[in-house]
């Protein structure tokens, strides 16, 4: 009887497989899985919830999972692909990317990887060609990252260019006739904030009309105080502090500058925001002139098309996630890539989407910026560089009158030389 | 000139942050022998006390802030009956294990309970600077300075004149003599640790005074490690010699080095001092020598 029992029991998984074997009409090597929705394909997130950058995950990967539900139910099931994904969280860590990469292409076979920052493009970059699956990030680029043929896809220029963009739009803004004496406090914890600096430093060389660089000091990520340094930022007289490490420097260097009693405006990313290091500076009225400079829409007013989708996100999709800087990060991530996707099917059909076939995608597609409901400026890469090397631009935020508001929308980036 | 002595003076007020974040390192290892690996963790406990207490419930800063030392207190005397109890009378490799244990644990938890979010930290003392003439100093670490020579001070004096502190020395020598003297070592290594954890709280305020706090400032604990080891582990006095001596060779670093090499050399430096010195005295500038008989 028992036998019986286990000989019905394998019938059943054997017919089961057979019919779930039968219903896959997917590519077996893109990791396609045909169901009610069209074929599934897996998307790899790599995440930081435990890092350095932790605090800004939480609403940047519910953003970029609200996104991706919305485009499921709205575009995918429309041309026949559902994607997927999987969160990974590397604790912005390039020894622990390397160590959970090999796990993720087997177990996923995903035919893209949405990455988080250096850590990625320094463990990946060099086997993304063998492994055929491009990283798509949310990041701004590195200058070390800056070469052609290569699968890493950034949708910012480097944080040098958003940081030049920005030193222009200054001197124009302040009326300057001569060149806007930069001062810059980074650190050589990672080697993307040593990169920032060598970029500015490169921008200053070949445009010494536009910037000179009159100090730089390293220092601890998490300082107990800058005082030397920024004391010594006052005596080269600097016109602005370009910070685009974390907000702890930003908040360090705030203290000395009070401290002093000097007021020199600092300059931020994307990642330590006004809205960031004001929370952590104890009220955003605390950055009072200060600004914010990067790549995509700033999330200071409530209205327009960009805010129009995040409020359908929340209201239809359960987005629980402010409208700050890494949500609008996380959205715009998810829907240059989805876009992509979305331009991938036309190219090659929907049943047959690869990694190859999302790298050839990404180089073929022209985004516009209503594609991206406004989060982004207009997208077209190009084999020469990991980011669309064209109709660069930055958007500026600052803090006027207690209030965050932008100071500026798309302002054109100066062409840069590699460094 | 000015500019020398203002880096020498912020340096060494740098330095004796250090030597109070140290001071829960050789508390701890004076009782147990036990090199706490965790300690950069206890600083983020204490300091996300402060901030839940004060900030975070809204209480008076300073009725808040006793709560968290309180808080802080209970916290340090739990790890021993959690994590050591059953260690007591094994070999102290065991207990640092644990420790390394814990600071994964304490990481964990803290993320979980408190979030990865940067709070704001509260302003317990004034953060305008003391200025002498041209000298600015920073008034939150100029006050921890004094505050750490006063301590270091007092703490010395309670293991060196008083039964408790005399007994948790005796635990540090040997847990089985100290046993056979009647000692009860658990008792003595869950007041070690609710010292270190007390005076870890006390650490994040002079360092964290209106700034703001994250998981990440463990990392004060590992910039804190060449002051403890250049100490002595067993020296509590010595911390304030080492302080000074790290933090004036960071500050200088940090005026004259960085700028000409370009980099931050003075994050490496007070390390080249440490092993420099570690070369020449392997028991630290003020640590006991130990003479064992064959």
């Amino acid at each position: 009887m028992v036998t019986r029992m286990n000989g019905r029991a394998l019938a059943a998984t054997v017919a089961a497989t057979t019919l779930l074997t039968a219903c896959g009409g997917g590519d077996e090597d893109s990791g396609g899985d045909a169901g009610a929705g069209g074929t599934t394909y897996n998307q790899a997130w790599l995440v930081d919830f435990s890092g350095p950058y932790a605090d800004v995950y939480n609403e940047l990967q519910a953003a970029r999972e609200a996104t991706n539900e919305w485009w499921n139910e709205t575009v995918g099931s429309e041309i026949g692909v559902q994607l997927a994904g999987e969160p990974y969280d590397h604790r912005y860590d390039a020894a622990q990317v390397a160590s959970l990469w090999p796990g993720i292409l087997s177990e996923l076979e995903p035919i893209m990887a949405m990455g988080v920052g250096g850590p990625d493009v320094a463990a990946l970059q060099q086997r993304l060609p063998q492994d055929q699956v491009p990283l798509l990030m949310n990041t701004a680029g590195y200058g070390y990252a800056w070469s052609a043929d290569q699968w890493v896809f950034n949708p910012r220029a480097t944080y040098a260019h958003e940081a030049t963009g920005f030193v222009d739009w200054f001197k124009e803004d302040r009326g300057l006739d001569r060149p806007v004496r930069v001062a810059m406090i980074s650190s050589e914890a990672a080697p993307a904030y040593v990169d920032i600096v060598d970029g500015m430093e490169a921008f200053a060389e070949d445009f010494p009309d536009m910037a000179e660089v009159v100090a730089v000091e390293f220092a601890d990520v998490q300082p107990a105080a800058l005082n030397s340094q920024v004391s010594r930022i006052v005596d080269a007289e600097a016109d602005v502090i370009i910070i685009q490490t974390n907000t702890t420097q930003a908040v360090v260097t705030k203290q000395a500058l009070e401290s002093l009693g000097v007021e020199i405006p600092i300059m931020l990313s994307s990642h330590n925001s006004l809205q960031a290091t004001g929370a952590a500076a104890g009220g955003i009225e605390e950055l009072e002139g200060d600004y914010e400079s990067y790549g995509f829409v700033v999330p200071a007013a409530q209205e327009g098309t960009a805010y129009d989708f995040y409020q359908m996100l929340v209201e239809d999709y359960g987005l629980e996630a402010e409208w700050t800087v890494p949500t609008v990060q996380g959205i715009a991530h998810q829907l240059y890539a989805n876009r992509t996707v979305e331009h991938a099917v036309e190219m090659v059909g929907a049943e047959n989407l690869t990694g190859q076939a999302m790298y050839d995608a990404l180089l073929d597609v022209e985004l516009t910026a209503e594609d991206l409901f406004e989060f982004l400026p207009p997208l077209d890469w190009t084999e020469e560089a990991p980011f669309p090397t064209s109709g660069l631009t930055t958007s500026i935020g600052t803090i006027e009158d207690g209030e965050y508001a932008r100071a500026e929308l798309d302002h054109e980036i100066p062409e840069l030389e590699k460094w | 000139m000015i500019q020398l002595i203002e880096y020498a003076l912020n340096g060494a007020l740098l330095g004796l942050l250090y030597a109070l974040i140290a001071m829960g390192f050789v508390v701890i290892y004076r009782a147990s022998k036990v090199f706490n690996f965790a300690q950069g963790e206890l600083v983020v406990v204490g300091a996300f006390l402060v901030w839940f207490f004060t900030l975070d419930l809204g209480l008076p800063l300073y009725v808040g802030f006793a709560l968290a030392l309180i808080g802080a207190a209970i916290f340090g005397l739990i790890i021993e009956p959690l994590l050591f109890r059953r260690l007591v009378g094994q070999s102290t490799f065991s207990m640092v294990m644990v420790t390394i244990g814990l600071l994964i644990l304490l990481r964990g938890l803290v993320l979980v309970i408190f979030g990865p979010s940067v709070r704001p930290f509260p302003d317990l003392i004034s953060t305008a600077p003391i200025t002498f003439g041209d000298i600015t100093l920073n008034r939150g670490l100029a006050y921890g300075g004094i505050f750490t020579i006063l301590l270091a001070i007092g703490v010395s004096l309670y293991f060196s004149r008083t039964r408790p502190g005399l007994r948790m020395t005796v635990v540090a020598e040997d847990h089985q003599i100290a046993q056979s003297m009647g000692i009860s070592v658990r008792r003595s290594i869950a007041y070690a640790w609710g010292m270190g954890m007390v005076l870890s709280t006390l650490g994040a305020v002079f360092y964290l005074n209106g700034k703001s706090v994250t998981f990440l400032v463990a990392e004060i604990g590992f910039a804190a490690l060449p002051v403890a080891l250049l100490a002595g582990l067993e020296s509590v006095g010595g911390l304030i010699p080492a302080g000074i001596i790290v933090g004036v060779a960071q500050g200088l670093a940090a005026g004259y080095i960085d700028p000409v090499v370009g980099g931050s050399f003075s994050a490496v430096f007070p390390y080249l001092v440490m092993v420099i010195i570690l070369f020449l005295r392997p028991s630290g500038l003020f640590g006991w020598r130990i003479v064992e008989r064959v």
